[in-house]
């Protein structure tokens, strides 16, 4: 009993956990201008985010080692220092987005300025990461986050026709009022939304801080198979409601009030209540992922003490760090920039960043001395070399299409 | 061209063991005897040798210290430190090479960390908290 | 000296051509023992005709791996072999410079060995 609610709370926190600011905002956007077109890319992308995450998480599991320190090993000191730059500052723009995505949701639910919300907010994600314990807090906004369900159940209330719906979904085709390249601007930036690389980072550095073992991959294979898919459902169950009700009205998202929007005429006052508790507790949890990702990335680097397992004295750069990341977020936000903007080029550039990201771990997957006998398998390696491709031409089209499209104008 | 081409004479096997320093020790990571990260291994020290002399008959240079600190970005960015900027690890206090470098003696008394000891005593150590377990 | 100061440096034979360059440099800890662990001797060279930089070591082991790269990075290393640090004649601004009758051997490493 005992270890079927233990799997069923990893399964749950894997969904509520699974949303971050850029899917909510990307999800939404794709769905307003492209309707379900490309759900497709939200299947390959969270078909990619399993075979990787999966992935780092065992070979974090067996070897004891996190992403970066893998990264660092197998590129060597300069490549390793090429992606650590690139990885770092996508991660310190996505952080700044979600500390942006809970101001945002708090001012959804308060209606006070997010400007005054945001160093509320970084102060509260700084305590957190000081002080409370690694599973708790993930358990906590994970389970939180499940509230992001009324997305799907919007779906539902709004009645909405289904044939096109799913017609749209099985056989896409660019929509007349968007351009080819628009549309594979934004396929990449959904692809990068999925995809980002501070998941394995942070995924298989958790495995670490939960002191995970041999004993431990079954669990977290449920978690990752089950829970991540039912994420990505959510995530299309958003670009779903954004079909349904900001297409035809021609609304364009710029802030996540709009997002919220068909919720809001799905179910009412007591959805929206609903939506915001998720969004917040989805982007709380997301920025305290990307604080720690951060965190974990330079001091696996450079090889210094991390881990939330520590007492901070003991994993003390590891923290400045950190402390350095919050303070940039609320700096930039201070400026009156825009959360929603810079979730949008943070996924993209994320995309970018993926391929060194995704080798390293592949490549010690399949290195004995790391995994014994859990190597990775034929099939395994399959999988991840097609989608090495898929992430090599999406990180090598970003650039290109984000200068035609004009950032997906 | 494999590694087991015919053109070339069988490989050598040793009784100990086998490092080769790009694949199983550079960019490693250093853990002390309590198993908390030292730093990683960016680059090695080996006995002197002469330049433009004859090597014939002088024993194979060993290693002498691991290195950390500056040397990284030498080797990133190219260039040499100074031999008195070198950040060194004794190899005597090395215990054991795997997927981690292993020490045999602690962390805290080691010149790679005095960076680490110095945010926790002037920064980390003053903020409320800092010193407890997460609850 | 520091090793990256022989990593990536020039290979010569006796006459001053050039073989490639130095890829690796193989330990043996079989030296001398002192405290933990014996002395770490260098037994020998990694030599590349065409790159400097090693790339996870494909061409040493049967690793065969995701295939595909596998294939690729042994291809990048193609011709790749081992000098004896015995067959080193001295060590000069120009690079290393090995003795006339000097061996190619394989670079292999036998994968359970070096664990």
């Amino acid at each position: 009993m005992k270890q079927l609610l233990g799997v069923a709370l990893g399964i749950l926190t894997a969904i509520g956990g699974f949303l971050d600011i850029g899917d909510l905002v990307t999800s939404s956007v794709v769905g307003s201008r492209f309707g379900m077109t490309l759900v497709w890319v939200i299947v390959l992308g969270v078909i990619g985010i399993c075979v990787f995450a999966q992935m780092s998480g065992r070979v974090a599991a067996i070897s004891g080692r996190a992403t970066f320190e893998i990264v660092r090993e197998r590129l060597g000191a300069r490549m390793a220092v090429a992606n650590l730059g690139a990885s770092f500052l996508i991660n310190l723009l996505t952080l700044t987005a979600e500390i942006g995505g809970v101001a945002l949701a708090l001012q959804l639910a308060s209606s006070i300025e997010p400007t005054l919300w945001v160093p509320v907010a970084a102060f509260a994600v700084w305590l957190v990461i000081w002080r409370v314990k690694f599973s708790i807090m993930e358990n906590v906004t994970g389970l939180l986050g499940l509230c992001l369900i009324v997305f799907a159940v919007a779906v539902f209330l709004l009645q909405p026709d289904w044939a096109t719906l799913t017609g749209q979904a099985i056989a896409p085709s660019v929509p007349a009022t968007e351009t080819g390249a628009t549309y594979w601007y934004y396929a990449i930036a959904l692809f990068g939304s999925a995809m980002t690389p501070y998941e394995v980072f942070f995924f298989s550095s958790g495995a670490v801080e939960e002191k995970w073992t041999k004993k431990d991959l079954t669990q977290s294979r449920i978690n990752v198979l089950v829970g991540f898919p039912l994420g990505g459902i959510l995530s299309i169950a958003i670009a779903a409601c954004a079909t349904i009700v900001l297409l035809p009205q021609g609304i364009q998202v710029t802030s996540l009030s709009q997002v919220a929007l068909p919720v809001a005429e799905a179910g009412g006052k007591l959805a929206v209540a609903i939506v915001i508790v998720g969004m917040i507790a989805a982007t709380f949890g997301a920025t305290l992922e990307t604080t720690l990702s951060s965190g974990y990335t330079i001091a696996q680097f450079f090889g210094w003490s991390w881990g939330k397992f520590r007492r901070p004295v003991k994993a003390a750069r590891f923290h400045l760090v950190m402390i350095i990341c919050l303070l940039v977020g609320i700096a930039v936000l201070a400026t009156g920039a825009d959360p929603v903007m810079i979730t949008e080029y943070s996924v993209v550039f994320s995309a970018i960043a993926l391929p060194l990201t995704y080798l390293p771990i592949l490549l010690v997957a399949n290195d004995k001395q790391y995994m014994g006998d859990l190597v990775n398998g034929r099939a395994t390696n399959a999988v991840a070399l097609v989608f090495l491709v898929i992430i090599l031409v999406a990180s090598l089209a970003a650039i290109p299409l984000m200068i035609i499209t004009g950032a997906g104008a | 061209m494999t590694p087991h081409d015919d053109s070339l004479a069988p490989p050598d096997t040793y009784a100990g063991q086998v490092l080769d320093a790009q694949l199983h020790l550079l960019d490693r990571q250093v853990l002390d005897t309590d198993g908390v990260p030292v730093s990683t291994l960016d680059d090695l020290e080996i006995t002197d040798l002469p330049l433009d002399v004859s090597l014939r008959g002088t024993p194979a240079p060993t290693i002498a210290n691991l290195l950390t600190g500056v040397t990284l970005g030498t080797r990133i960015f190219g260039g040499r430190p100074p031999s008195s900027r070198l950040t060194r690890i004794p190899w005597r206090h090395v215990t054991d090479i795997g997927v981690v470098v292993t020490l045999g003696v602690s962390g805290e008394r080691l010149d790679a960390t005095w960076p680490e000891r110095w945010v926790r005593d002037h920064i980390v150590a003053h903020i409320p908290g800092g010193r407890h377990d997460p609850e | 000296m520091i090793l990256s100061d022989l990593l990536n440096r020039p290979v010569l034979d006796a006459e001053g051509r050039t073989l490639g360059k130095v890829l690796d440099a193989r330990f043996v800890i079989d030296g001398a023992p002192t405290q933990l662990l014996a002395e770490a001797r260098l037994a020998g060279l990694i030599v590349s005709p065409h790159t400097g930089t090693t790339f996870l070591g494909y061409e040493r082991t049967d690793e065969n791996s995701p295939w595909l790269i596998a294939a690729f990075l042994r291809w990048r290393h193609r011709g790749s072999f081992y000098v004896r640090w015995e067959d080193v004649e001295m060590l000069t601004e120009r690079g290393v410079v090995l003795v006339a009758a000097y061996a190619r051997r394989s670079a292999a490493l036998s994968t359970s060995i070096g664990i």
